[in-house]
């Protein structure tokens, strides 16, 4: 799927395996741009937070299987990237409309500027491996980071 | 069995790539042709060419934007299938008509 590498963008410290089902998907939003912002990825949790809640205003994020994708684009975006949940067990994802069971959800960070084609490009691709089996198998198997990023490389 | 697709959304990012994976891959299993030109982020990708839509059996729109260029699907009609990339991704068959 192209040179693009995906260890790049999927920091460790954006990356949370194991942790215990959250509440609902506020609960998620609020963990995962709190860690944008800690690990640098945006200026502003708040107003991160505001960019994936309007783009769940546009469409469901919810794609089924366990997997959401929500994703947020604005100027508080210093460089994109991607953090990846996994929990231990499923919890209910509302989005817009649309409801399922999410153990794994994927929160990408996009930035205004779109001349950055390289980062666009690594979103992209995680975006199309997310449509294979094998993947979505890593998702669960993975035992930690480097097991992730390994198995990514491999699939790529 | 040849077919195209057109995939967009709103970001341009997530469900268009991902739409067009979940389109290459149940055409791949089913042994069909299959080529997609996404319309995201990146500009547009794989563009198909008057060829590709003439010689298509199937042309599916799964798009949540509306489609550039799409004066060049002028007379095929008849070959659309129009869906969302949300749709594809859930249920892939669909672009079949099936269920």
């Amino acid at each position: 799927m192209g040179s693009v590498n995906l260890a790049e963008v999927l920091l460790p410290e954006m990356v949370i395996l194991d942790c215990d089902p959250f509440k609902d998907k506020e609960d998620m939003f609020d963990t995962m741009t709190r860690r944008f912002e800690e690990a640098g990825f945006v200026s502003d949790a708040k107003a991160y937070k505001r960019a994936l809640e309007y783009r769940e205003s546009l469409g469901p994020t919810y794609m089924g299987r366990f997997v959401a994708i929500p994703h947020g684009k604005c100027k508080e975006v210093l460089k994109p990237g991607i953090g990846f949940v996994r929990c231990k067990s499923p919890f209910l994802y509302e989005s817009a409309g649309e409801s399922g069971e999410v153990k794994y959800a994927f929160v990408l960070a996009i930035s205004d500027n779109q001349e950055d084609d390289y980062h666009l490009r690594v979103l992209a691709t995680l975006a199309g491996m997310l449509a294979h089996d094998e993947f979505l198998e890593l998702l669960n198997q993975a035992a930690n980071y480097e097991d992730l990023i390994q198995g990514i490389k491999a699939l790529s | 069995m040849k077919v195209v697709a057109v995939t967009s959304c709103a970001t341009g990012i997530a469900h268009t790539y991902m739409a067009a994976e979940a389109i290459l891959k149940i055409c791949k299993e089913k042994g069909y042709e299959c080529k997609v030109e996404k319309q995201g982020a990146l500009g547009i990708e794989d563009k198909l060419k008057s060829r590709d839509i003439k010689a298509a059996d199937l042309i599916v729109f799964a798009n949540d934007v509306g489609i550039s260029k799409s004066e060049r699907f002028k007379g095929y009609e008849d070959k659309i299938l129009q869906t969302k990339p949300h749709d594809v991704i859930k249920d892939p068959s669909i672009i079949f008509g099936e269920k």
